[in-house]
């Protein structure tokens, strides 16, 4: 198994100073939510950027954004510190939202990557990337199941480190890279197999 | 439903995701559905009551609405912040009114429950204390609150806390422009889960603050966050000093001094941002040679036999592919995938053959032909015929299990590799956690000794308690009014350290070092500012999130130069409350 280093992300990854800050602004917005400013300032693009990386619509995604804030706000007392950033439960509100509209069939579900997330999956797999070979990629990955592909998209077109995966999906660290490690075992057999 | 797979699609810009941005909107939002929420539960326990006994339930309502009028008309002139944002859908002005000036410096709360059947007494680290009567405290409609009762309390003693607060100092008393020297001042809130309560009328509380200036001079003032003006309230009450000495012996402080907790975070910071990842690093290193210096396992190549396709015979391409050299007389089938390919070319008499690797690395190779500037490139297998099948094919079954029984070791050595690998991360990780919550203990204990030893570093000569009688959740303040520094104007302006560049700040203050005396300034106002020459000043500028400084020397010397000040950036390692102080020399 190899996994390439990935950089730690600034816009998640926080110091424990930080977190200290964050949850103070939480507790101070459990009582005015007035107070809330600097986590909607904070968060709104990330939020954002992730609902749209999985839908079709952008003005759906834009919807559902307000919608995830506004759950939080609601939701903020039962809200629990568990170390990690107030994104990963915003994450996990999107999400949540996200697979409510698609059930609704007011939008589609969709898989957006850029050419070098591909070349990424091959390198990662040990194995040559050619452009002919993006049409077989595509339906490798349309074939996994939510779960997984909730992880290629984190690992391989968001560029998150495990740690980051593992607080946003509520499983360990080891436990994200166990995930991953038979995701790509799951890859590398089909890649290996590939006929253009 | 299968999803659509996009590549490349146009990303959306920074500006057009801010333009949909309003936090207003959202907080609007959320006291609709509140208001909606409570109507909801409303009709529910009308419904109830009606079903259960419609007699009692008249009665009950009749003197529930009497006494709602009567509390709400006392609640009026009582109205605290927390109220209006519960009952105003329109943006809460304190909003803008309390704005701290850098989000780095934030006061904690200290939180307490207290029952409110039993009431109690709430000791700070401070050594003020809260006096809370039994059945304090009522809800939102007025009932009284059944359970324990989250009440959150911090103070503002010096200049330091004043800055970072971002209340605002100013006093119009009846037009008069005036700024108030502050003996303490405290923010008190009152909530039961994250619903916020509000003091009965009658069962005022008693917070005895502790001060660090002895003086009789001082009012007490409350904030009123809706006319955005302090309100007096009436002239300060100090308690006996024996009294003071009684309470101030009880402060019981942590057993370690601030720069041995000082030491020991820096050292924990250390060895969490660090040391230990070094230590992941070269674990990770190690294991990675490790694993990339196993044996690797080359899978043979399965000769095949020729299909009827197009073949092509090139001489010497098995030593220039040691995957070939097994199959004696290979010959290459050009692949179906090869659009390009027409019969004219095996009439050509090529000038140059070259063969390279293929897209399927060892399965196929690509076929370079050239001749004059013709180029030509198909996707070429090998292939094999008759005996030269058989005697392949028997080698290829012989290295494939060779290869097999290597493939698989490799894979059992790498597993193993990596399980050591991930034990020793697990435990390095699991010691960065530990660390984590020492450092996070450390900070807080750190916070509160910075404001146990501004008290606890005074004489018992100039301690003093200031008694404050509360009927209602706010800020309070044990204040002088001034005038503004009478003396001279001036139009400062400020460069980053000498003979740098001019900044322009969004706020300023003029911290006067004879009193515990702030003045704040907004961007418009800085060009006429007025200060006491008598005085020893200084002066904090803040540009967004960034804290510059201009200390007590720098500001003498900016007056001899025409008002021109120089400023230095604040380091990020004074980014917390205690080093903001000691770099302000407060």
């Amino acid at each position: 198994m190899s996994f390439q280093l990935m950089a730690i992300n600034p816009h998640y990854h926080h110091t424990s100073d930080q977190l200290n800050e964050e949850l103070l602004i939480i507790e101070a917005a459990k009582l005015n939510p007035e107070r809330f400013a600097p986590l909607y300032d904070k968060y709104y693009k990330q939020i954002f950027n992730y609902l749209y990386q999985r839908m079709e619509d952008k003005d759906s995604a834009f919807d559902i954004t307000g919608q995830v804030f506004l759950k939080a706000l609601i939701n903020l007392n039962t809200y629990q510190f568990k170390g990690v950033p107030f994104a990963s439960w915003l994450y996990r509100i999107a999400y949540n939202e996200m697979m409510q509209l698609f059930r609704s069939q007011k939008d589609k579900r969709a898989v957006n990557a850029d050419i070098g997330d591909l070349r990424f999956i091959c390198e990662e797999n040990e194995e040559p990337f050619f452009e002919e070979y993006i049409p077989v990629i595509k339906r490798l990955i349309l074939q996994l199941d939510n779960d997984d592909l909730q992880m290629v998209e984190m690992r391989f077109f968001e560029k998150r480190p495990f740690k980051e995966i593992a607080e946003i999906l509520d499983i360990t660290e080891v436990n994200a890279k166990v995930r991953m490690y038979r995701i790509i075992e799951k890859l590398k057999k089909s890649l290996s197999k590939l006929k253009i | 439903m299968t999803p659509n797979f996009n590549i490349d699609r146009p990303k959306v810009s920074d500006e057009e995701i801010h333009k949909h941005k309003n936090f207003d909107e959202l907080v609007k939002q959320f006291k609709q559905q509140s208001i909606q929420k409570a109507k909801l539960d409303n009709s529910w326990w009308k419904n109830k009551k009606v079903r259960y006994s419609s007699v009692i339930a008249g009665t009950v309502v009749i003197c529930t609405i009497t006494y709602l009028a009567l509390f709400n008309s006392n609640q009026k002139q009582n109205t605290n912040d927390k109220i209006i944002t519960q009952s105003n859908p329109a943006p809460a002005p304190h909003k803008k009114f309390i704005s701290p000036p850098s989000n780095k410096l934030s006061i904690p709360y200290s939180t307490y429950t207290i029952s409110n059947t039993k009431g109690g007494e709430i000791k700070h680290s401070t050594a003020s204390t809260i006096k809370i009567p039994k059945k304090s405290f009522v809800d939102k409609n007025g009932k009284d609150v059944i359970g324990d009762v989250t009440i959150e309390y911090r103070e503002f003693q010096d200049k330091g806390d004043i800055i970072a607060s971002g209340i605002p100092m100013n006093y119009d008393s009846s037009g008069i422009k005036l700024n108030l020297e502050s003996a303490g001042m405290f923010d008190i809130q009152g909530s039961q889960n994250g619903e916020a309560v509000f003091i009965k009328p009658g069962s005022n509380l008693e917070v005895e603050l502790a001060s660090a200036n002895n003086e009789n001079r001082f009012n007490q003032y409350y904030l009123d966050t809706i006319q955005k003006n302090w309100t007096y309230l009436k002239k300060d009450q100090l308690l006996n000093p024996k009294e003071i000495m009684a309470i101030t012996s009880e402060v019981r402080h942590s057993g370690m001094d601030g720069k041995e907790n000082q030491k020991k975070l820096e050292l924990l910071k250390n060895v969490v941002t660090v040391i230990i990842p070094k230590r992941l690093d070269s674990v990770k290193i190690v294991y990675t040679n490790k694993v990339s210096s196993l044996p690797k396992a080359k899978e043979p190549l399965k000769p095949s036999q020729p299909t009827g396709k197009p073949t092509f015979y090139i001489d010497g391409s098995q030593e220039e592919f040691p995957e070939l050299a097994a199959f004696d007389k290979v010959i290459f089938e050009v692949g179906d995938e090869n659009k390009n390919y027409t019969k004219s070319m095996h009439d050509v008499t090529w000038s140059d053959v070259k063969v390279s690797e293929g897209p399927l690395k060892g399965k196929n190779y690509l076929l370079t032909l050239t001749y004059r500037s013709r180029v030509e490139k198909l996707i070429v297998y090998p292939v094999l015929s008759g005996a030269d099948f058989e005697k392949a094919h028997k080698k290829y079954e012989q290295k494939f299990l060779e290869y097999k029984s290597l493939a698989e070791k490799r894979t059992a050595d790498e597993k193993k590799i990596m399980a050591e690998m991930e034990a020793k991360q697990k435990i390095y990780l699991a010691e960065i956690d530990k660390n984590n919550r020492a450092i996070e203990a450390l900070s807080r204990q750190r916070d509160l000794n910075t404001l146990n030893n501004s008290f606890s570093g005074m004489n018992n000569a100039t301690r003093a308690m200031r008694v404050f009688s509360i009927s209602k959740f706010g800020i309070y303040n044990s204040d002088c009014p001034h005038t503004l520094p009478e003396g001279i104007i001036m139009s400062p302006q400020f460069s980053l350290n000498e003979n740098g560049k001019i900044i322009l700040p969004d706020l300023v203050y003029l911290v006067d070092h004879t009193g515990n005396l702030v003045f704040n300034y907004a961007s418009a106002q800085i060009s006429n500012i007025r200060y006491n020459p008598a005085s020893i000043n200084s002066f904090v500028v803040f540009i967004k999130n960034k804290m510059y400084l201009c200390d007590k020397n720098s500001f003498t010397r900016g007056l001899s130069k025409n008002s021109k000040f120089s400023v230095t950036e604040l380091p990020e390692s004074a980014d917390n409350l205690p080093d903001f102080k000691k770099t302000l020399e407060i």
